[in-house]
């Protein structure tokens, strides 16, 4: 038998994706996803999508370009070559604070940008949705949702049936 | 909420729609991607005059660049008390250009304010090039520019540090941190248009080519979902950003005692000027280009006067700025200090002051008025005046305050050489080309967020009442 | 049904608002009688020290109200819907601040002011310089000046207010924007002028040009501060609550957080600029702000204020629930009067840290009083505005917001 990824449904209209969705989720699917070309919160919300780990992620990132900006400044002021400047104090905390504010920024803004891509998987160049004909509309009018053959539920014959049931304008094989 | 009633509620209030009717989400998506693609096509004749324009330009911008390598600073007019000359006022002025862009897509994305989504990109593209621009001066006024990266801290063989304590290691810090954060902001903001611009293109190579810029993105809503978080912390961490880069800026000449520099106000006073500055140039560009390209249903009149409504608001704030110098001016009763206020009135640059009040303190006065606000070659003209004013007042603070400063006998007058105006004049070259190339090659405006939009319309989750979560 | 009880005013708010106002005015009159009475046991200065320090506070209320009211024409910003009326009633309470002020320029300004003192200016040059600003007179002149503006503004913006209620003419909104647009101008420069001569001109020889802007902020932050202590209030009463969602609760979270964020960052300025540039007119202020004690508190506020808060209200959690965001609220509301004590009482000469028990009851009495003033206005009007075109429908009719499906 040749290996499927999983079934693909093509929907016109946003509010019938959404509908989609929720009566696939409902019907005890999981390993699934919805192609849209655009980020919908909807979809989100059938997919019981809420917490993701990119905001702790940036949130540790942040605060080690916080501490380390700041023990940077003071280990090599205070520490590693101490130097009179303009008779201020070598702990010069005031003068510090832009320093470590930036290494924060930076720090945070590549954990929330590499923790988001990593837990994406990405990049990714090939990937077998790919693989169906018109899918390049997923980015321009049109939504797909994928019920993967991973989930326990999936059968090829019936999960194509009932996705046709909840009115795609076409259901295919995804070939793996 | 009907959606008939979003209509006659505009109506009522007399607002244009962020976006006209009558787009679907495929009209969106191929009225904007089919300005860049297919790649290979023909350039347009009124690009390609733009185009050469510009490039002739960054071509001045090198040709100035080596002459100042070859002989050194002395080329440019700076002296002795007047170390700061035209590098600073144009570094100043060009990082505050970028300002608006950062504003545009984090600031007003944390707001809510869905008018942002059709020219944040091209925003995001104006801060990159601006900031490329205003790195570059600094670099070129340190002498020996090819040791500018003894500013980052490493260990090396001297066993020194940078000096953490002076606002100029600061702005190395402020300023490429912007940068990166800038570049990854609008960077990740492409990859789901790369992607739309890989599904759109016909032929193989380009095919290849976005989907490598795309990292394979394939639209996935659950990608989307961890995707939305991270874009909008981006625009968390960008707003503050945005305010610690040009107050930063502003501590390079306020932490000193410099008469006229020393003064409290001036982070956010130049926090505001360079959102100022940086609108004018974002109705510089915005104007002609949705005029060109025929965008007018993407960046309505709504656009327009909402950039004249932020101009108009950071104009006062920046005016505010010039009355607390001249009240400080006085009240510290300071004999130096109030030297400078007359200066600034009487003295040998008051030309400067005169045509910055007059650019900066009256010209936006007429923003007061809406139908002042839709009249377009009027706005355009404005945000000219606005830029030239902006550049003023940089160079009545840098210029004015050094030339005469507490030691009458080192004073002297500062006149820029034609190595100077002709780096500023260059830099609009790079400025400009890249901005060119961008427009020519990439989706100018922002694809998935219009059609974003345009689903919000259509349910009425935008302009409703109690309406769109934030994401 | 509903509209009838509107018209007569939602007995459930009103009952909720009296259950606090009979204790206010009670706290309050008995505060300033404790006040007035135990005048007597510290020194003459002390007792007016006190009392400009709450009034200080206090003003800060009816003038964030206003000009967060204009704010909230002029951003159009939903959450300005259901907080207007509190907005409005705060900057009603205007004419009670003008009485209040009285005390001050009459008997109190020698006591407070060193510049009012022609002893003192005779024998300092700069306060003799600057005397064209600085003199009893110009002061007087000018507080009118202020109030005169902040006035006439509130009248305007509460009166169209009323006539929109009636006619619900979407033309109002546009008035509205037009008179909020020059009325936040001239507040800026008024409030940075007040703020000048009545806390900055307490060290005459001391300046910093953001201490109008700190100002500016620090009033803000503490009437959103009270706007969401109000919003707790009335959170569960008709038909405030048909109206009030997660989402306002939120926004209201996110601009209290901004304000914190916007002070930190102003205080921060003011602080790094002069701490660097180190020089003798201005470092005094921190030198003795930082004196035995008050350095604590200094630490403290930034602490409570700014650190913590922070961290609370980067969690939506906090945000969309009002028993918790409400604590926040309160905390800050607190700091703010820490932090004014820290930014006016050192003016007084003071070396060490100091609290005389004054200084406790004079800002309790006058927020008494202030608030039971607050709460009559509040309680005589309709909580929300009746016909808002923002709002697709009158709210006499009652009717419930729609809940946006998918988010929270």
């Amino acid at each position: 038998m040749k290996q499927i990824y999983g079934v693909m449904a093509e929907f016109e209209h946003s509010e019938q994706i959404i509908e989609a969705t929720r009566r696939v989720y409902e019907a005890g699917y999981r390993s699934m996803d919805v192609y849209t070309p655009f980020p919908m919160h909807e979809i989100f919300h059938e997919l019981h999508e809420h917490r993701t780990w990119v905001s702790p992620i940036t949130m540790v990132g942040g605060l080690t370009g916080l501490v380390g900006g700041f023990m940077l400044q003071t280990w090599t002021t205070v520490i590693d070559y101490p130097l009179n400047i303009g008779g201020r104090p070598l702990f010069s905390w005031p003068s510090f604070i832009p320093i470590t504010f930036e290494c924060m920024v930076l720090l945070a803004a590549f954990s929330a940008l590499i923790g988001m891509i990593a837990l994406n998987g990405l990049p990714q160049p090939y990937h077998p949705v790919f693989n169906v004909p018109g899918f390049e509309r997923s980015s321009q009018d049109r939504f797909f949702l994928c019920v993967e053959s991973t989930d326990p539920k999936f059968d090829a014959a019936e999960t194509a049936r009932f996705l046709g049931s909840l009115g795609a304008q076409r259901v295919v094989e995804v070939e793996a | 909420m009907q959606a008939g009633n979003v209509a006659k509620l505009n109506e009522q209030l007399q607002s244009d729609p962020v976006l006209a009717p009558g787009h679907t989400y495929g009209s969106i998506e191929e009225k904007i991607n089919t300005i860049p693609l297919p790649l290979t096509k023909r350039a347009s004749k009124g690009w390609v005059l733009g185009f050469s324009i510009a490039f002739a330009l960054l071509m001045l911008l090198f040709y100035s660049l080596g002459v100042l390598f070859a002989r050194g600073l002395g080329v440019w007019g700076i002296n002795n008390p007047v170390y700061w000359g035209f590098a600073i006022i144009n570094f100043v002025w060009w990082i505050g250009i970028g300002h608006a862009g950062t504003l545009i897509s984090a600031i007003l994305l944390l707001m809510q304010q869905n008018w942002r989504n059709s020219i944040n990109r091209l925003a995001e593209a104006m801060t990159l090039f601006a900031v490329a621009c205003a790195g570059l001066m600094p670099i070129v006024h340190m002498g020996r520019p090819w040791l500018f990266y003894w500013l980052v801290p490493y260990p090396n063989t001297m066993a020194m540090w940078p000096q953490f304590r002076s606002p100029l290691a600061w702005d190395v810090f402020a300023v490429s941190t912007y940068a990166t954060v800038s570049l990854l902001f609008w960077l990740i903001g492409l990859v789901p248009d790369f992607a739309k611009m890989r599904d759109r293109a016909t032929d193989r190579t380009t095919k290849i080519l976005f989907n490598i810029l795309s990292l394979g993105w394939r639209n996935s809503s659950r990608h989307w979902h961890r995707y939305e978080m991270a874009y909008l912390l981006l625009a968390g961490l960008s707003t503050p950003l945005v305010l610690s880069v040009h107050s930063i800026i502003s501590l390079d000449f306020s932490v000193s005692i410099v008469p006229g520099w020393h003064m409290t106000l001036f982070p956010p006073y130049f926090v505001a000027g360079a959102v100022f500055a940086g609108f004018a140039m974002v109705l510089t560009l915005v104007i002609p280009i949705r005029k060109f390209y025929k965008l007018e249903d993407f960046v309505t009149m709504k656009h327009i006067e909402n950039c004249c409504k932020v101009m108009l608001a950071t104009g006062m704030i920046v005016f505010y700025g010039y009355m607390m110098e001249l009240f400080f001016g006085w009240y510290s009763a300071h004999d130096v200090e109030f030297f400078l206020i007359n200066n600034r009135f009487f003295g040998p640059y008051a030309w400067a002051f005169w045509a910055l009040m007059l650019c900066n303190g009256v010209a936006p006065q007429l923003m007061w008025f809406k139908p002042l606000r839709r009249n377009l070659p009027l706005v355009w003209i404005l945000s000219l005046v606005v830029g030239v004013g902006m550049w003023l007042e940089r160079f009545v603070i840098v210029v004015m305050s050094l030339h005469r400063d507490y030691l009458p006998t080192s004073w002297d007058a500062y006149t820029p050489t034609f190595w100077d105006i002709s780096l500023y004049v260059g830099t609009f070259g790079l400025f400009f080309s890249l901005m060119f190339l961008f427009i020519r090659f990439l989706p100018m405006i922002n694809i998935f967020e219009m059609q974003l939009l345009r689903h919000d319309q259509k349910h009425q989750v935008e302009g409703g009442f109690g309406a769109s979560e934030e994401a | 049904m509903m509209k009838k009880q509107h018209k007569e005013q939602p007995s459930d708010v009103v009952s909720q608002l009296k259950r606090v106002q009979i204790p206010a005015i009670i706290v309050g009159v008995a505060g300033l009688g404790v006040w007035f009475l135990g005048a007597g046991s510290g020194t003459r200065e002390q007792f007016f020290q006190t009392y400009l320090f709450a009034f200080l506070f206090w003003v800060g209320l009816p003038l964030g109200g206003l000009a967060l009211l204009m704010l909230q024409y002029l951003t159009g910003g939903k959450w300005g819907f259901l907080i207007r009326r509190m907005l409005e009633a705060a900057a009603m309470t205007l004419p009670l601040m003008v009485l209040l002020f009285i005390p001050i320029i009459t008997i109190g300004m020698l006591d407070l002011y060193p510049w009012a003192d022609p002893a003192v200016v005779a024998h300092d040059t700069h306060l003799q310089f600057k005397y064209a600003y600085l003199n009893p007179g110009s002061f007087v002149f000018r507080a009118g000046f202020y109030f005169l503006i902040w006035l006439v503004w509130t009248f305007f913006l509460v009166k169209w207010g009323a006539d929109q209620d009636r006619s619900g003419k979407p033309a109002i909104t546009h008035r509205f924007r037009n008179l909020s647009g020059v009325g936040i101008v001239l507040y800026v420069i008024t409030m940075t002028f007040a703020a000048f001569d009545w806390g900055m001109s307490l060290e005459p020889l001391w300046f910093s040009a953001i201490y109008g802007v700190i100002f500016i902020i620090g009033q803000g932050l503490a009437t959103f501060a009270f706007i969401i202590l109000m919003a707790r209030l009335l959170a569960d009463r008709k038909p405030f609550a048909d109206f009030v969602s997660t989402k306002l609760y939120h926004d209201l979270g996110n601009l209290l957080l901004a304000f914190a964020i916007l002070w930190t960052y102003m205080s921060l300025s003011q602080f790094l600029i002069i701490w660097s540039g180190n020089l003798p007119p201005e470092t005094p202020w921190y030198i003795r702000r930082q004196a035995a004690g008050w350095n604590e508190v200094a630490v403290a506020v930034l602490v409570f204020q700014f650190v913590l808060p922070f961290f609370l209200l980067l969690n939506r959690f906090v945000k969309q629930k009002i028993q918790l965001l409400w604590k926040v609220a309160l905390l800050i509301f607190i700091m703010r009067f820490v932090d004014l004590f820290w930014i006016i009482m050192p003016a007084f000469d003071q070396t060490v840290l100091e609290v005389h028990w004054t200084t406790y009851v004079a800002p309790i009495g006058v927020g008494g009083v202030w608030l039971f003033v607050f709460l009559e206005i509040l309680k005589r009007r309709p909580i929300l505005p009746l016909r808002d075109p923002i709002v697709p429908f009158p709210v006499s009719e009652g009717t419930k917001m729609q809940e946006v499906p998918g988010h929270g």
